[in-house]
């Protein structure tokens, strides 16, 4: 069996009551704008007051700020954070991602350097793998590293970098070195956004907003201790990276809150419809709720639930968007941009966005193939 | 799974004895007392006298063999009655109750769908919130008839047939129902994808094995989503038996019959198209489950409505805490 059934236990499930209190207190419904699960706002000073709980870098050890608690404590509170729509952006990506790729395999001193900072919710990181030419494919990375006195010179041209233009750090993918292997001779820099050399143009979303970025190195230093693990084992550290982004609740929980406001502004009105569309969102928020779940606690016994999280990736993204078409076809509105109901602001960006949940983080695609090959058909 | 003993001893059992041949014949022959009697000789028949979740779990292993006899209805007895049935007994369906009436214990009228009536000693109705048993036997007639498996669902036809027994229900049939159907198509769903995931690697064309294919693949990936949906909501909704883990249980497995069994054929091409292979045991048993006690609109239907009237706020909530919430 692929995903073994697992609970809350009491602590748990009183960290759950802790989230939903604090959220309730903090960001009172009505009171604050929610955004889309993991593409709602940032906000340095919110993610501030999560890290003063103890709520950012959780399963992070002590001794780098870290807290020493589980994948699933995590889960409980990550989960929580999205249904609320609460402004997750600033820290996102350091607290899923970049966290704990750098305890793992980063240095005494990168652990000592960048660690507690992301723990206290300060520094906030960007992912550098995309490329035009390696979407997909990021073996083709082409953005190159050549040794230099006293560490690395980096040039080339990251794309769809989310949040470039915010934050203070990226993980930049590079050929470090040419192999005939092209999984080999790759490696991951860690490049302050502000270095000389480095070059920041927004390219607009969809949407019109300007969190995505172009990120341009032009011969940009990075010195040898901030080379991210050994120069050469970029692959599979990436590899593993991309694990740890996949099979949590934003996977599932993008189109939520407008499922919620569909239910605050018009329930009054539902037909037969849309009970059925309700009904049936609910019953796979629970099921996929239930396969993160086993996700999480898989992880937290030692292993690496790498086909798992595909499968839940690919459904939990593909049913984000079957649930919006859904919604669009029940209801009969002309969305209005900035228009005065929840519901119809969360739709207008649903719509928008809506593209991007079977691609961010790895292309449905893509994941089909990693979860084939897992299944042991060949 | 509480009682891993009790699975091994289930999985090894229906595995012997619920071979692809031997479920053949059933269906050939509308029963099988080889098999029945070799589950209830082990004890496997008695499944109300199991902790509901071992229940469960053991019907999970007989959706995974096809077997071909009426366990989910030895539970639903054993439940209805709170106590087990001397068997092999059945239950009537709830959306044929209409057609039954009682007078002075003298039960009439006509059964539809009865699991396997033709060949159990004891019939369990529930009319009026009472759970009703009756001798097979006294029956004024039979009609033999089947649901899309090939599973015996007869019409029994009874007048002033004196019952045996008559006490309240000691569950809902509805939700029991469906959780017995859910249990089993679980089973059903791991098999067919196990089947279908080995014979994507066995079978070649072109020069190498079809699994190689991407368009193939990605139906693998989703009988894979499937049935691991439908495995992990049904152990779920076996732990807490609850309306709201019941209703979107049998929910996602009624949906997951119709996307699950497209997935496998296409893989299977001709070669599922027959019944001497055995892919047709598992998908026609999903589809004919798929719509026993209610479909997945059915159960959407319900789902939602009960959601909705609990309103915005206790929308994420209930998706956590199901029935201890809605």
């Amino acid at each position: 069996m692929l995903f073994e059934a697992t609970d809350l236990d009491e602590g748990e499930l009183a960290l759950q009551r802790e989230v939903r209190g604090f959220l309730a207190a903090e960001l009172p419904r009505g009171k604050f704008r929610p955004g889309l699960g993991m593409g709602a706002a940032r906000d340095r000073s919110f993610s501030a007051k999560l890290a003063a709980r103890g709520w950012i870098g959780m399963a992070l050890p002590g001794r780098y700020g870290g807290h020493d608690r589980s994948a699933v404590e995590r889960f409980v509170v990550t989960e929580e954070l999205l249904r609320w729509g609460a402004p997750v952006g600033h820290h996102w990506v350091a607290d899923r991602q970049t966290g704990p790729v750098i305890n793992r395999f980063g240095t005494e001193e990168q652990k000592q350097r960048f660690l507690p900072a992301i723990c206290r919710g300060e520094l906030s990181f960007a992912i550098g793998m995309s490329e035009p030419e390696a979407g997909s494919d990021l073996a083709a990375v082409r953005t190159r590293a050549t040794p230099a006195d006293g560490g690395w010179t980096v040039t080339g041209t990251k794309v769809w970098t989310s949040g470039a233009h915010a934050s203070d750090w990226f993980v930049v993918l590079c050929r470090s070195d040419d192999d005939e292997d092209r999984h080999k001779g790759l490696s991951q820099l860690i490049v302050d956004l502000r270095s000389d050399g480095v070059t920041i143009r927004a390219v607009p979303f969809l949407d019109g907003h300007s969190d995505f970025n172009e990120v341009s190195l032009e011969e940009v230093f990075v010195p040898e201790e901030l080379v991210l693990g050994a120069i050469g084992q970029g692959w599979a550290q990436n590899t593993s990276e991309l694990a740890f982004e996949r099979g949590g609740p934003e996977r599932w929980l993008s189109t939520y809150l407008l499922v919620e406001e569909l239910v605050r502004e018009r329930s009054d009105e539902f037909g037969e419809r849309a009970l059925l569309l309700l009904g049936d969102a609910v019953a796979r928020w629970w099921g996929l709720r239930r396969l993160s779940l086993s996700v999480a606690r898989t992880i937290d016994r030692g292993e690496a639930p790498a086909v798992q999280s595909a499968l839940v990736k690919e459904m939990g993204t593909r049913f984000e968007q079957d649930l919006l078409a859904a919604v669009q076809e029940l209801v009969d509105v002309e969305p209005v941009v900035e228009g005065d109901s929840l519901f119809e602001r969360l739709l207008v960006a649903a719509v928008l966005t809506g593209p991007s949940f079977t691609i961010r983080g790895g292309t449905n695609e893509i994941l089909r193939s990693v979860a084939a090959k897992g299944l042991g058909a060949l | 799974m509480s009682d891993w003993l009790l699975l091994d001893g289930a999985r090894r059992l229906l595995a012997d004895t619920c071979t692809h041949e031997a479920v053949q014949a059933a269906e050939a022959d509308g029963w099988s007392a080889a098999i029945w009697d070799a589950l209830s000789a082990s004890g496997y028949a008695d499944l109300a006298g199991l902790e509901l979740a071992d229940a469960l779990a053991v019907l999970t292993v007989a959706g995974e063999h096809a077997a071909p006899v009426p366990l989910a209805e030895a539970a639903l007895a054993g439940w209805l009655l709170g106590e087990s049935v001397e068997g092999p007994v059945s239950v009537v369906a709830p959306g044929a109750f209409g057609e039954l009436s009682l007078h002075d214990g003298l039960l009439s009228g006509t059964a539809r769908g009865v699991p396997w009536g033709r060949a159990i000693e004891r019939v369990v109705a529930v009319i009026d919130r009472q759970a009703v048993v009756v001798p097979a036997a006294l029956a004024t007639g039979v009609e033999r008839r089947a649901n899309l498996a090939g599973e015996p669902r007869d019409t029994l036809v009874f007048h002033r047939a004196r019952v045996e027994d008559v006490r309240p229900a000691a569950c809902d049939l509805d939700e029991r129902g469906a959780l017995t159907r859910a249990a089993l198509m679980a089973g059903a769903l791991a098999a067919m994808a196990r089947l279908t995931i080995r014979y994507a690697g066995e079978r070649r064309q072109f020069g190498r094995p079809i699994a190689a294919f991407q368009a193939v693949q990605q139906h693998l990936v989703s009988l894979a989503q499937d049935a691991s949906l439908v495995g992990l909501a049904a152990e779920h909704a076996a732990r807490s038996a609850g309306f709201f883990e019941i209703a979107a249980a049998k929910q996602l497995a009624s949906r997951a019959a119709l996307t699950a069994t497209r997935a496998a054929h296409q893989v299977h091409g001709a070669m599922g198209m027959t019944q001497e292979y055995r892919l047709h045991q598992f998908s026609r048993r999903l589809w004919a489950w798929r719509s026993e006690y209610g479909d997945e609109q059915r159960w959407a239907g319900r789902l939602g409505a009960a959601v909705a009237r609990a309103g915005a706020d206790s929308l994420y909530p209930a998706i956590t805490g199901g029935s201890a919430v809605i």
